[in-house]
């Protein structure tokens, strides 16, 4: 299934929401690397996670946390 | 010249007054000046500083007083760590104007509190965002073993020195492999502690959720007595566990027998060269370790790290990002710059996933202890080889690096990367992973296959 999304709409109209100046010379870098984000965080967002499970507000491998 | 030794040897030689620290960092520096030239390691040189501090290591002992294990070890730090009176610069050109550090970063002052004398600051990817160490401004750090080859990254300037010789220890910083791309491809040993392990206070931070600040060393030895050094509290590091120190030197010699050692399979049994593999193989038949497991998830949990990382690095730099884009490093510039623009969603979404991940990789370490994998997919690239082929895909030379690394840190395990023996070829490096909080497990295992010679620090033609 093709992705609707193209990354050379979204990264000027997301940096100018940020007021994120972007130059002309580097916004096809830009682009490329964050269509590289978009690939792996389309599998990330598919895959489901419970609603109970939540992140740790300080990251403690192994712990509570994890168990 | 005399010939330089390693960690462990350098403090006895100074206990015992066989050797004076001062005549030991005398040394340093001038292999420092005679061969850094070459190699590109340092970017600061603390000549002055370093003589006091040995000076006093041996009024230390001329008192009578043990100056401690690290007794006049000369030892350098990735220049992310905050020196005393010198801009912690973290590879940039931006911040060269940045205002001193006040003072030393925690671990800094661990080493030296223990008899340690800091030489220098070493070169890095710009705020770490890279695995090869090719620095635009302040030059690529290159690989002792082949000049022409990158040394890996982004702690790439701690690994050659201490290959090299220059240093017998160093510290980096490892946030998806840092430390252990670096040790794998200068062929050293380097140490992911576990996350929270050791403080980071004073450390200019990459993605806080999974820096970690680790040694370097030419033997397994000389690493657990530098790790046993830096461990402790500090509530300047919210991340820092308070945990008692567990010192990993009296557990050293236990051997491998009641330690379930397997081999990672599946993901990280493709996506290298054949060679990578090998190393593993040969690092598990000298430990026996015939069991395979299948570390679940591992690629969607390094796609989730590279989420995280790219939007804590962005969101660090986004004032500077927002003024003065043009001055990072061409390098880094367009990845920092697309980290700035990833949906809240992605992030929080990556986050939970890593919880879920944690508690998955927990359930496997009720079957085994310690689990080898590669460090690297491949040895070192030449410089400024932007991709490289696999398997008939393209991919690109330093960012692939990561491919083994990145799936174990997102889980915080701690992972002790260690140079494989090999013959006629580039080092190549094996990770020993174990659960969260038992380094000792991956060390004794290490100091094992060590003594059976399967692990060693190759010594570079050249040094």
């Amino acid at each position: 299934m093709a992705e609707p999304f193209d990354p050379a709409l979204y990264v000027p109209q997301a940096a100018a929401a940020l007021g994120l100046p972007l130059a002309p010379e580097d916004l096809g870098d830009v682009i490329g690397a964050f269509a590289v984000l978009a690939r792996v965080a389309f599998p990330v967002m598919a895959f489901p996670l419970p609603e109970e499970l939540i992140a740790a507000a300080v990251f403690v491998p192994g712990e509570r946390t994890c168990g | 010249m005399s010939v330089p030794t390693g960690v462990c040897a350098t403090a006895a030689a100074v206990r015992t007054g066989e050797r004076s620290a001062v005549e030991v960092v005398q040394e340093a520096l001038m292999r420092i000046a005679a061969r850094d030239g070459a190699i590109n390691a340092f970017t600061t040189v603390t000549e002055e500083r370093a003589l006091t501090a040995a000076a006093a290591v041996d009024a230390q002992r001329a008192a009578g007083r043990d100056p401690g294990p690290l007794a006049g070890v000369p030892f350098a730090v990735k220049n992310l760590y905050d020196v005393a009176n010198i801009a912690t610069v973290a590879g940039s050109h931006i911040d060269l104007d940045r205002a001193p550090a006040s003072r030393d970063a925690a671990l800094v002052r661990r080493l030296a509190e223990h008899g340690a004398v800091l030489v220098g600051a070493l070169n890095m990817d710009e705020y770490a965002y890279g695995f090869s160490t090719e620095n635009s401004y302040y030059g690529a750090t290159r690989n002792p073993h082949d000049p022409a080859r990158v040394a890996g990254g982004s702690s790439g300037g701690s690994a050659a020195a201490v290959v090299a010789s220059l240093v017998p220890l160093a510290l980096g910083s490892d946030t998806n492999g840092s430390i252990r791309v670096p040790a794998a491809l200068c062929g050293v040993f380097g140490l992911r502690p576990t996350f929270g392990r050791l403080s980071r206070a004073g450390m200019r931070l990459f993605a806080a959720s999974l820096d970690v600040g680790g040694p370097f060393a030419r033997s397994v030895e000389d690493l657990a007595v530098a790790y046993d050094a830096l461990q402790g509290a500090d509530p300047d590091d919210p991340a820092c566990t308070t945990r008692p120190p567990e010192p990993v030197m009296p557990v050293l010699r236990q051997g491998f027998g009641g330690i379930r050692v397997a081999v990672a399979t599946g993901y990280f049994s493709s996506q290298g060269a054949p060679e990578a593999f090998a190393a593993v193989e040969r690092v598990a038949a000298a430990v026996g370790a015939s069991q395979r497991i299948e570390v679940p998830a591992a690629g969607l949990a390094r796609a989730a790290a590279m989420i995280v990382t790219s939007v804590e690095g962005a969101e660090l730099h986004l004032p500077d990002l927002i003024v003065h884009a043009a001055e990072f490093d061409p390098m880094t510039r367009a990845r920092f710059l697309a980290g700035a623009l990833v949906p809240g969603a992605w992030y929080a979404h990556a986050q939970r996933l890593r919880r879920w991940y944690c508690q998955e990789l927990t359930k496997l370490f009720l079957d085994v202890d310690v689990v080898l994998a590669p460090a690297t997919p491949y040895p070192a690239f030449p410089i400024g080889q932007v991709s490289i082929e696999l398997g008939g895909q393209q991919l690109p030379a330093a960012g692939h690096l990561g491919v083994f690394t990145q799936p174990l840190s997102f889980a915080g395990l701690p992972t002790l990367a260690a140079p494989v023996v090999q013959t006629g070829s580039l080092p190549l490096g094996v990770q020993i992973v174990a659960a969260p909080w038992r380094e000792d497990l991956a060390f004794r295992v290490a100091a094992a296959a060590e003594e059976l010679g399967v692990l060693a620090s190759p010594s570079p033609i050249a040094g």
